[in-house]
């Protein structure tokens, strides 16, 4: 095997990617003002860039991990299950209002982005939006949008969800512990869940429930729009 | 043997997730992810899968989710074109629709949860489970 075919082979892809994120972790463990999915992959990018490597061939290797959000997904069933027991007698309600909310959710991104004469691929990547990353990109794919601009919007929605999301809510008086989890779980997923952990642990009981509900709930009415559209 | 433990969770999943896939194929209109999930949400609530089988691997796909989307968020670097002509619709969906979720649940949090006689006695609970 010469060289060239050695270094274009998917393991090499995965074993940057695997290094590239070790870094990342490292670099937000120091300045935690870093997204570590910012810094795993610039790095990568700028390599690709430098050695004129297209994305796709990258991807090959690439598409192993991506893989990996399947099970990953099926695994969100575990915290939701732990945190679906604690809260038992609140879980038909707050049902409700994660479902309500992630109806509002799909149709305020995607009707914000089609009356501002966004393509309709464009408009299907914003309808998930809201949810965990996995499950927003299965439902991108089901609805025919561009993964990579539902994952940067997801990536967004928690980041921003996760700081601006507190204040706003104490904005609108809401102070209720359980209210909180369930607007912050149902708008900004794992990232601002894991932002709760450190304020509140019934915050983050019942965030981290409404993630899960919220992507299982967006996904079923992603089903239901599709056949709608066709 | 922790490996074995990490190994057989994993196995666990991945047929879950099988099974949701070939599922998917075959027409029901959710994700396979998805679709795995439910069916092992109910595996766990009937007892049929054990928690503890799986808690470590769970736990550690979910830790690390970021690593496995790396490869897809790497190509954002071909949509330069698609991003920059979309901004404007693509940020205006995002702020728009992330303060009327973030308002709608919390509002509809703070209107109907309270009223549950549980309200006080759940908080302890959670903290005594962690």
């Amino acid at each position: 095997m010469s060289l060239s075919a050695l270094a274009q082979h998917p393991a090499v892809s995965i074993a940057i990617t695997l290094l590239s994120y070790a870094l990342a972790v490292r670099l937000h463990q120091r300045w935690r003002s870093i997204p570590p999915i910012v810094a795993a992959c610039l790095p990568i990018i700028a390599m690709l860039l430098l050695f004129h490597e297209p994305y796709a061939r990258y991807n090959l290797g690439g598409n192993y991990l991506t893989w990996l959000l399947g099970p990953a997904t099926v695994g969100l069933a575990v915290p939701m299950y732990r945190n679906g027991k604690i809260l038992r007698r609140s879980l038909p309600t707050l049902a409700l209002i994660v479902l309500i909310g992630s109806i509002v959710g799909m149709i305020t991104a995607g009707g914000t982005a089609w009356l501002l004469g966004a393509p309709l691929p464009v408009v299907m990547s914003a309808v998930p939006k809201s949810v965990t990353t996995p499950i927003a990109i299965e439902v991108c794919r089901e609805l025919g949008g561009i993964p990579q601009i539902t994952i940067a919007l997801v990536i967004l929605a928690g980041v921003l969800g996760a700081s601006f999301g507190p204040p706003l809510l104490r904005l609108a008086r809401i102070h209720d512990d359980r209210a909180i989890g369930a607007a912050i779980g149902t708008a900004s997923h794992g990232v601002g869940t894991a932002s709760l952990v450190h304020r509140s642990e019934m915050q983050a009981t019942v965030s981290s429930w409404a993630m899960a509900a919220a992507g299982v709930f967006t996904s079923l009415l992603a089903a239901l729009l599709k056949l709608f559209l066709h | 043997m922790r490996w074995i433990e990490y190994l057989s969770g994993a196995a666990i999943l991945a047929a879950f997730f099988l099974l949701g896939a070939f599922l998917h194929e075959r027409g029901v209109p959710v994700p396979g992810g998805v679709l795995g999930l439910m069916l092992f949400y109910l595996a766990l609530t009937c007892g049929a899968i054990k928690l503890k089988w799986v808690e470590r691997t769970a736990g550690l796909l979910l830790r690390h989710m970021v690593l496995l989307f790396v490869p897809l968020t790497v190509g954002l670097m071909e949509m330069g074109p698609i991003l920059s002509h979309q901004a404007l619709a693509i940020t205006a969906s995002l702020l728009v629709s992330l303060a009327a979720v973030m308002l709608t649940t919390g509002l509809l949090g703070r209107w109907l949860l309270p009223a549950l006689p549980d309200a006080a006695k759940e908080a302890p609970e959670a903290e005594a489970k962690r």
